[in-house]
């Protein structure tokens, strides 16, 4: 059984500088992920490497065991791999149920056309699907409402369930804490273990908060100068002399 | 080989003018992401001001070219705080706005001094400069050095002034440079004044040498736009090389092919960097450009 | 999207058709109407063109009516050199403008915003200066005059002549009508609601599965195609093709015509076109004082209404009607 996602050997350059020195890991089971290390360790270069945004200069991205290195965002998207971004990105102008009816819908351009040509029924019980979803992070009371409207904290909820439904193997988060405010975050960690429970998928968070992420995964990667320096259970990181280090040094 | 080296006195001639405008393109672009399409009717605007000042208040063309680009300075203090000042972010309505200056513009020029051009007669258009075969206009020359000083005045300006300082830090960062005081307002105030002088001075120069009417913008604008992109669209040494560059290559371009294809040279250039190098000559290329 | 203000409910469509063909009889006695409803559709077809990729898609083109006047001139070719029916005639033209539009889209589309608007406004120039210049296929300055009308058509119950005016409206009427249904079937589609999340947001509808470039290539050719046939439709009703009709002024005023009509909503064309070609004709002001009151208007409205003047009506209802529904 292949892993979910395998990093091997990904190298980025920017202009001579290296964002991301020969990364490597493996995610084989379904769990909460954190990725962290101090500014400048490569995380977010990896994310968009991870997620398509960047192509790696060398190194193999594998999802599920194919390669999918050479693949652009949105063919990655439809291979399963979902992200939220770090200034929150929903549809402002679409309501919370049109967001998450958007990211359900098939949106191959071939098909597209031919069930506009059809004038196709949308796909069946995904209303439902949406409602449930919405309910999870509480949401379900502003449906109608303008994603636009809604505050920041909702809006990243409404952002992590759009991105839910698609069905993806692989959810990156990036920063999802940031900007939410302290007293919104516990209701946060609670959406993502619930997430969790509903859909057993690989969650790969990048956060550089710490209490939060440790408080919510089950297993953290440390990224340092473009690799992965260690990785291990919450504990054991919080413990380890390297890391410590790292982010000190 | 007469022949080219005549036409490459003209376009260094025209591409002097064309620098002139892109020079007020680049600088409003730069600071304030705003693509100026009035920028046209700014020096047409500047060549009717010079005949008016001219004919009726002051028969010196010197100072009737001095009080032109004092008087477009103020135009674009009015037009940035008035027009696009509340447009910074929302680029459709730039367009509407510019093209709603345009209408007004262009109309009223018709309406005010008819719809045939005028004519400017000045002293530099009548005496003329031999140089080996060639004979040139001393306007020829005085646009020219008018733009060496402009360039030279710019730099010098920018680089070695607390407010030009401030000018490009604005551009660069706009937030940053509120933070560390500057009054980015102000700024704006007088990128959109220098920009409309500079358009404005480039249609006085450009008056007397051929004729004043009221599309006398639109052909400039475009190619000033052309300019700009060719050289990048951030960059003033970019504006300079585009401007000269377009001139030559248009004037040059005569020689070998009718004047009826002569302006679609230009949009052809146009069109070739932007699809093979849109971030222009000097300009930056930024994560997400093709 | 869904719930989107701007839906037309089936006999709400209904009755706008049955108004449009009903203007015909009612203003056949005033000439002078009839023609400023008939340009006003002829021009309201590549508005409707310049909403789809403006108003739901978020690119700005500046020269798209170059894309009519490549219609226009096939259009017309066809009619004149080769005898070819108007029907037949249009298709092709139209066909021919689609085809233009996916080769320039190809390379143009991967620009970002700024150079986008510029190399629009080029590509339409360029066009323009090929129709005044070819003077052996274009006939140049001077267009193709003496473009037919179609042959009268037999429905059984009446015959359409559209060599006179009541017929040939009720033509455009039936092209606006085809044109419209075509609008409103693509932005109530999926479809529709990917390039509503271009517009909204790119990086995050690529990040959902949307093949941005293709979607924007798909909407740009038929955004061409459907100026084409506005083109094509415009020509046969002057009963002439010059180049005059298809140069820089004219996409300053399709882009007008959008943009203040209201881009992105289903009627704004065709109220931008009533404002902006049969107000003018009908009101015979001087051209230039009618030119710069166009110019005042247009800067008021772009300092305080930014959705144009579908957006200021569909806010006044909304403020008649303060429960308005998803």
């Amino acid at each position: 059984m292949a892993a979910i996602l395998e990093i091997e050997g990904v190298t980025k350059s920017f202009g001579g500088v290296r964002a991301v020195d020969g990364a490597s890991f493996s995610l084989a089971a379904p769990g909460i992920y954190g990725l962290i290390g101090p500014n400048g360790a490569g995380k977010t270069t990896l994310f968009d490497v991870i997620c398509g945004r960047q192509f790696a200069d060398a190194g193999s991205v594998r999802l599920a065991g194919g390669r999918i290195d050479g693949l652009r965002v949105h063919q990655r998207a439809r291979r399963g791999i979902a992200r939220t971004f770090q200034e929150c990105r929903v549809l402002a102008e679409e309501t919370c149920l049109d967001n998450l009816l958007f990211a359900a819908q098939d949106k191959q351009l071939s098909r597209e056309l031919l069930r506009m040509l059809r004038r196709a029924c949308p796909q069946p019980g995904i209303v439902e699907e949406a409602d449930r979803l919405l309910d999870l992070v509480g949401l379900r009371r502003l449906r109608a409402e303008p994603a636009g409207n809604l505050s920041y904290g909702q809006r990243r909820l409404l952002e992590i369930v759009a991105s839910l439904i698609g069905r993806p193997r692989l959810l990156l988060l990036d920063e999802p804490a940031a900007g939410v405010n302290p007293a919104l975050l516990d209701v946060l960690r609670d959406c993502l273990r619930r997430v969790f429970t509903e859909r057993q998928i690989v969650l790969l968070i990048v956060e550089h908060n710490m209490e939060f992420i440790m408080s919510l995964a089950s297993h953290i990667l440390v990224m340092h100068q473009g690799r992965v320096l260690e990785q291990g259970p919450p504990a054991a990181i919080q413990a380890s002399r390297r890391v410590i280090d790292a982010y000190l040094g | 080989m007469t022949a080219l080296v005549e036409q490459i006195a003209n376009g260094m001639m025209m591409g002097a003018i064309y620098v002139l405008v892109a020079l007020g393109l680049v600088l409003i672009f730069g600071v304030m992401e705003v693509l100026n399409f009035a920028h046209g009717v700014i020096f047409m605007a500047g060549g009717y001001v010079c005949d008016v000042v001219f004919m009726h208040v002051l028969p010196s063309y010197p100072l009737a070219v001095v009080a032109t680009v004092l008087a477009l300075a103020l135009v674009g203090v009015a037009l940035e705080r008035v027009v696009f000042r509340r447009l910074r972010a929302n680029v459709p309505m730039q367009i509407v706005a510019s093209l709603g200056l345009i209408l007004i513009a262009e109309n009223a020029a018709v309406l005010l001094f008819g719809p045939s051009a005028l004519q400017l007669t000045v002293p530099s258009v009548r005496s003329l400069v031999r140089v080996g075969d060639l004979t040139f206009t001393v306007q020829h020359v005085v646009v020219i050095a008018a733009c060496v000083v402009v360039i030279a005045a710019l730099h010098l300006f920018l680089h070695r002034t607390r407010l030009g300082t401030a000018l490009r830090a604005t551009s660069q960062n706009a937030e940053a440079a509120r933070v560390i005081g500057i009054d980015a307002d102000r700024i704006y105030r007088l990128t959109f004044a220098i920009g409309c002088a500079l358009a404005g001075l480039g249609g006085a120069l450009i008056g007397p040498l051929f004729l004043i009417f009221p599309q006398m913008g639109d052909l400039p604008l475009l190619k000033g736009l052309t300019a700009i992109v060719l050289g990048g669209m951030g960059s003033i040494a970019g504006a300079i090389v585009g401007g000269f560059a377009i001139g030559i290559i248009e004037a040059v371009s005569t020689l070998f092919i009718t004047t009826d294809y002569r302006d679609m040279v230009v949009f052809a250039m146009l069109i070739a960097v932007l699809l093979i190098r849109p971030w222009g000559l000097f300009g930056v290329r930024v994560r997400g450009d093709a | 999207m869904r719930g989107r203000a701007g839906a037309v409910r089936p006999a709400t469509g209904m009755a706008f058709a049955a108004v449009l063909y009903l203007l015909a009889p009612v203003f056949a006695g005033s000439p002078y109407v009839l023609f400023a409803l008939t340009l006003t559709l002829c021009y309201a077809i590549p508005a409707v063109a310049l909403n789809l990729l403006l108003g739901y898609t978020g690119l700005v083109s500046l020269g798209h009516m170059g894309f009519a006047g490549v219609g226009a001139y096939v259009t017309a070719l066809l009619m004149k050199n080769a005898a070819v029916p108007f029907a037949p005639a249009l298709a092709a033209g139209t066909l021919a403008a689609g085809v233009v539009g996916a080769l320039v889209g190809i390379p143009c589309l991967r620009l970002r915003s700024h150079f986008f608007i510029i190399v629009t406004l080029a590509v339409g120039l360029v066009l323009f200066l090929l129709f005044n210049n070819l003077d052996w296929l274009t006939g140049g300055a001077a267009g193709l005059p003496g473009v037919p009308r179609p042959h009268p058509i037999n429905l059984g119950f009446a015959v359409v002549d559209p060599r006179r005016p009541v017929g040939f409206y009720l033509v455009a009427a039936t092209l606006f009508l085809l044109v419209f249904a075509v609008q409103y079937t693509l932005v109530h589609s999926d479809f529709g609601r990917s390039l509503a999340a271009i517009r909204q947001d790119e990086t995050l509808a690529a990040s959902r599965g949307v093949d941005v470039f293709a979607h924007k290539l798909a909407v740009f050719a038929l955004s061409a195609a459907l100026a084409g046939l506005g083109g094509g439709l415009l020509i046969d009703f002057l009963r002439a093709a010059a180049p005059q009709s298809f140069g820089f002024l004219e996409d300053i005023n399709l882009v007008l015509i959008v943009i203040v009509g209201g881009a992105g909503s289903l009627f704004g064309p065709l109220l931008g076109a009533l404002l902006f070609i049969a107000l003018p004709e009908t009101l015979r002001i001087a051209d230039t004082y009618r030119m710069v009151l166009f110019g005042a208007a247009l800067l008021a409205l772009a300092l305080s209404a930014p959705r144009g003047l579908s957006g200021l009506a569909a806010a006044a209802f909304r403020k008649l009607r303060p429960q308005a529904s998803a």
